[in-house]
């Protein structure tokens, strides 16, 4: 196992046991937009992935956890990665569970969502998410989430927030625009963790 | 071989403290005593050592490699520091599954022996462990992943004396094996009295002394006398000297001590005398107290 996935796994051990507050707030959302399951892909994406995204770090500034990586046989740069491979896998795992639950929940109320009519849902949740940890993880990997958390987390979910509406973004206006978003999320993401691990050499 | 060495470090930490040329060096297969005062400069010596934090100038070696070196190095040297770095709400048996996948040479079984030779149950959470037991499962987490140098920061501030003693025995299990080596720092002396080879004392973010532990301890006598006693000597450097109305009580190097005439009382210090007087003596060189 490359060091980057083992400093994963030590994320999710991290978060694991809080995994009931995580379940409760996916049921919470699913409840919520049990009526309309077409958007329960985008809600997850947007309220509880950045969450889970930005776990470790809270556990991590209650923990100490800084000098458990700090002391672990691995390089710097591969706990920084770490966070963007838990956020990605994490990101994976939610919108994989709320597709499933939201397709469940089209075929008992009669509604047409097959998973091809997933697509623009997936697509817009990974653009949002990517936006928005692209933004929030070198914040915090910087300075920390006592430090970082409010500009972290705030500011993101803002400015993706005014994106949207200002974008006049919804599930029908973005259809011709899949790939560009595709592509967004991904260069987001791969430029934030490049700055992410030169942000971390300055700590 | 060198344990560690640390050759002219320089590392600023905030405007009003700084580590400034800290120099010294443990053979491998030895215990030192780092000892100092609150806020002398041994937390961040350790920090700096373990390539935790940069150094403005200066050489830090370790087991044989510069600092910061290569990241295999990590799996040779065991960290216990004063405050716990776990996740409260794992278990003692998850804290293995955890950090297995890390070390190359790490020991299950041992693991599970040292928790139970500890008395810590596998089930227990970190959180619900007392500081005796969580320090106690920071040192089987060392010794679980085979490291040939434990590094111990204040490991027995706060700790009962039935519980420092187990400490000091568990180290002397350690350091059976000729190449084990620890670094260990320190206010409370007496824990060195038992198992310290070497000494460095550190004072104001300085090394005022380090070397063998007898050879500290040669180095300074207490002196005692009468408030008058100590008035008509020059040149004597008194370290730390504690003024009540029955008199002073000083340390002096070994030395200085020898020109003292027959009035002063003349005595062999304990580490904590030393330790003590060091600590309450100004912290920046130059503005000494000398007997006139």
């Amino acid at each position: 196992m490359s060091a980057v996935a083992r400093v994963a796994v030590l994320h999710l051990r991290t978060v694991a046991p809080y995994r009931a507050q995580g379940l409760m707030v996916f049921g919470l959302i699913v409840l919520v937009l049990a009526r309309t399951p077409a958007g329960l892909v985008p809600a997850l994406a947007l309220l509880l992935a950045p969450m889970l995204a930005v776990h470790p770090f809270v556990i991590a500034d209650k923990a100490g956890l800084d000098v458990l990586h700090a002391v672990l046989p691995v390089p710097r740069r591969a706990v920084v990665l770490a966070y963007y491979a838990w956020a990605l896998a994490s990101f994976l795992a939610l919108v994989t569970a709320g597709a499933a639950v939201a397709v469940l929940l089209a075929q008992l109320q009669g509604q047409a969502l097959d998973p091809a009519s997933l697509a623009t849902p997936l697509t817009l949740s990974w653009a949002l998410f990517g936006v928005n940890i692209a933004i929030q993880l070198p914040l915090l990997v910087r300075f920390g989430y006592a430090r970082a958390s409010v500009l972290g987390t705030t500011v993101p979910f803002a400015l993706v927030m005014i994106a949207v509406v200002r974008l006049h973004l919804t599930l029908g206006s973005v259809q011709s625009w899949l790939p560009l978003f595709w592509v967004l999320g991904a260069v987001a993401v791969a430029g934030s963790a490049a700055v992410a691990v030169r942000l971390r050499g300055l700590r | 071989m060198l344990a560690f060495a640390l050759r002219g470090v320089n590392s600023t930490v905030s405007q009003g403290f700084a580590l400034r040329e800290v120099s010294f060096e443990l053979p491998a297969g030895y215990v030192m005593g780092l000892i100092g005062a609150n806020g002398a400069g041994k937390t961040t010596t350790i920090r700096s050592l373990l390539g935790m934090r940069g150094v403005d100038s200066g050489e830090i070696e370790l087991l044989g490699h510069p600092v910061p070196g290569p990241v295999a190095l990590r799996q040779d040297v065991g960290v216990v520091l004063d405050r716990g770095y776990l996740v409260g709400d794992w278990r003692l048996a998850e804290v293995e599954r955890t950090l297995r996948p890390f070390y190359d040479r790490w020991d299950a079984a041992r693991y599970r022996e040292l928790l139970d030779g500890f008395g810590l149950d596998p089930r227990a959470k970190v959180k619900d462990l007392s500081r005796g037991m969580a320090m106690k499962l920071m040192i089987a987490v060392a010794l679980s992943h085979g490291a040939r140098l434990l590094v111990l920061d204040e490991p027995t501030s706060g700790l009962d004396p039935v519980a420092r003693d187990e400490l000091v025995g568990i180290l002397g299990d350690f350091l059976l094996d000729e190449g084990h080596s620890v670094l260990f720092s320190t206010h409370i002396t007496a824990d060195l009295d038992r198992i310290g080879d070497y000494l460095t004392l550190m004072h104001g973010g300085r090394v005022v002394h380090t070397g063998p532990k007898d050879e500290v301890l040669a180095s300074y006598r207490i002196v005692r006398a009468g408030p008058e006693e100590l008035t008509d000597l020059v040149g004597i450097e008194l370290i730390g000297p504690r003024r009540t109305p029955a008199g002073v009580a000083a340390l002096v190097r070994t030395e200085e001590a020898e020109l003292l005439g027959r009035a002063v009382l003349v005595e062999p210090p304990t580490l904590e005398e030393i330790a003590v007087h060091i600590g309450a003596s100004p912290a920046r060189p130059g503005r000494r107290e000398v007997a006139v």
